[in-house]
């Protein structure tokens, strides 16, 4: 499988102090990449490697091919900083157009681009204002814009849309699934472990600077979902078929925990109640399972947002 | 670079640190204007050769050594958080991931902050030079030499504080700047006194100092170009005192200081190669 990141043994160390040991990671070409771990794990340790802010100790990296620092592989990469700030006191379009010269965009291109990026981003028709008068959204937005200037083959993303409103955030999934379907790949590193249980093919967890988990999400997800129900009307027969259609964990008062193999099985539990005679006032799954899984592989962090 | 380059010359337009040396200059040049002028205008009407041209000459090498402080402090201000600042910032994390070359970085800011600060010590040379010619009708030979010289006086400090500005923090990198400023400043002045009452220890230190900083030992060196030495008998009266130059330097001073820019200026390239942000 072609990779867009390969890296092998990659260690950075501060003196005595780990910023990431050994990491091996390996995401395919036309993936969005999810990169989890709890505060000063080494997420930023590792992304700043990779986009040549910070100098490995030991081991190396491929990226789209080439060897880290390779300055043709930066023309088709792009990169948004966690603490995104800019020149502000550029106006939007200056600020676009002082990155795009950066990427050696010239001429009827550079202009070109910058209106489709602009437009696309969603601040078309603000980019004469100065970059200090954005609000915290725009500024991520603008951020967003100029690492999709070269139009990259390969985007970093560090915590993307910290700053948005749901509406922002939404946008920033929807190009980021608009890029992953024209081939490129996003490496995606954020706390919102719902956008990235939404968007992402394949994650990894970081815990003390060394990678504990990695996987395609499904397949690591394949496993029991827990549910839990309040039941009206809750007779020994109806939790009888309850507990055929899932694995029962606890039952108190009206109710019901279960554990579910499949998601499939979701609406049958609805069903069994209904058709037993039960009221069901309440169904929750209990906690996305990518929570789970980041609790229970990244144990003793901090917490988490 | 030419990207970075100008950039950097217009952030040196747009910072507050200009407007700032701007008023300062202005208030500068309009007092020393008046001092120039009401100095003429008494020459003018007790005319007194002998006296006047002693003063003229110290009159304008007063000037160009008080420009000189701004034009410094200017450099100073505008080169102590180059690269530091941006990386305290974080504004430096989308620029140097760019496809652009560290080196590129740094000779950018070099080169915008640098062009920046010559042309800002030129026009101040040109008004000092201009006053003076007005009112005194004094227009010294080797002034375009001097004007270079002038500009390149902001350029030396500029590469030493930008080296700093990728080694230290920006604060840390100002009070070194400014020490090292204050050692040139201060061993130009032990060395003119050294000259005056001829004491070698004391010429020594000077010489030292001007190795360490040579911005002082450039001034020493305009002053020389302007105020010729050798035609004039009362040359001894018009170098005397803090403004004036006793001994010139020489030539390989100017060349040391052209060398002093390009060493920093590498140091600062290097240093920034291995830099871990």
């Amino acid at each position: 499988m072609d990779m867009a990141i390969e890296t092998f043994n990659l260690t950075k160390k501060y003196g005595a102090k780990v910023g990431c040991a050994e990491i091996c990671l390996r995401v395919p070409r036309g993936q969005i990449f999810g990169f989890l771990g709890p505060n000063g794990a080494g997420k930023s340790t590792l992304v700043k490697m990779l986009v040549g802010l910070l100098f490995p100790t030991s081991g190396k990296a491929i990226l789209l091919g080439r060897a880290l620092g390779d300055v043709g592989m930066r023309g088709k990469t792009g990169f948004l900083p966690e603490n995104f700030r800019y020149h502000d006191w550029l106006t939007g379009r200056q600020l676009m157009d002082f990155h795009a010269s950066l990427y050696g965009l010239k001429g009827p291109a550079k202009k070109r681009r910058m209106g489709e990026v602009l437009e696309l981003v969603g601040l078309a028709g603000k980019e004469n204002q100065k970059v200090h008068t954005y609000s915290k959204g725009m500024r991520q937005r603008a951020g967003l814009a100029c690492a999709l200037l070269p139009d990259p083959d390969l985007l970093f993303l560090d915590e993307p849309t910290s700053a948005l409103d749901p509406i922002g955030r939404k946008d920033v999934r929807e190009i980021l699934v608009t890029l992953k379907t024209l081939g490129k790949t996003v490496f995606l590193n954020s706390h919102l472990l719902s956008e990235v249980e939404m968007i992402c093919d394949s994650v990894a967890f970081i815990r003390q600077g060394k990678i504990i988990r990695q996987g395609m999400l499904d397949d690591l997800r394949a496993g029991d979902i827990e549910m839990e129900l309040k039941v009206g009307g809750l007779t020994p027969a109806l939790t009888a078929a309850l507990s055929s259609l899932a694995c029962l964990v606890e039952v108190d008062h009206d109710t019901v925990r279960v554990r579910v193999k499949q998601e499939q099985d979701i609406p049958r539990l609805a069903a069994a109640v209904v058709g037993g005679g039960g009221y069901l006032y309440e169904m929750n799954r209990k906690k996305s399972t990518l929570e789970e899984m980041f609790i229970s592989t990244t144990a003793g962090g901090d917490q988490i947002c | 670079m030419l990207t970075m380059m100008g950039i950097t010359f217009r952030e040196g337009l747009n910072r507050k640190v200009l407007l700032i040396s701007l008023i300062l200059a202005v208030i500068f040049l309009g007092l020393y204007g008046t001092g120039v002028h009401y100095a003429a205008k008494s020459f003018n009407e007790h005319p007194n050769p002998m006296v006047a041209a002693v003063v003229y000459p110290q009159l304008l090498s007063f000037g160009l050594y008080f420009g000189g402080f701004i034009v410094s402090f200017l450099a100073i201000f505008s080169a102590v958080g180059a690269i530091s600042s941006e990386i305290e910032t974080g504004i430096i994390q989308a620029v140097i991931t760019k496809p652009i070359r560290r080196r590129d970085y740094v000779l950018g800011k070099f080169l915008g902050l640098g062009l920046f600060l010559a042309l800002y010590a030129a026009l101040f040379f040109a008004v000092i030079a201009l006053v003076i010619n007005l009112k005194t009708g004094l227009a010294p030979e080797g002034q375009w030499r001097a004007l270079g010289l002038f500009a390149l006086q902001p350029v030396v400090l500029l590469a030493v504080t930008l080296f700093g500005s990728t080694v230290l923090p920006t604060i840390a990198n100002g009070v070194v700047m400014f020490m090292l400023y204050a050692v040139a400043v201060i061993g130009g002045m032990v060395e003119q006194v050294g000259w005056l009452i001829n004491n070698t220890g004391l010429q020594q230190a000077g010489i030292v100092t001007s190795l360490v900083m040579p911005v002082d030992s450039l001034y020493r060196k305009i002053v020389h170009l302007l105020i010729n030495p050798t035609a004039n008998p009362l040359n001894a009266l018009q170098q005397m005192g803090p403004f004036g130059s006793m001994a010139e330097p020489s030539v390989w001073m100017v060349v040391y200081a052209v060398l002093y820019v390009v060493f920093f200026t590498g140091l600062a390239v290097y240093a920034f190669n291995r830099k871990d942000i």
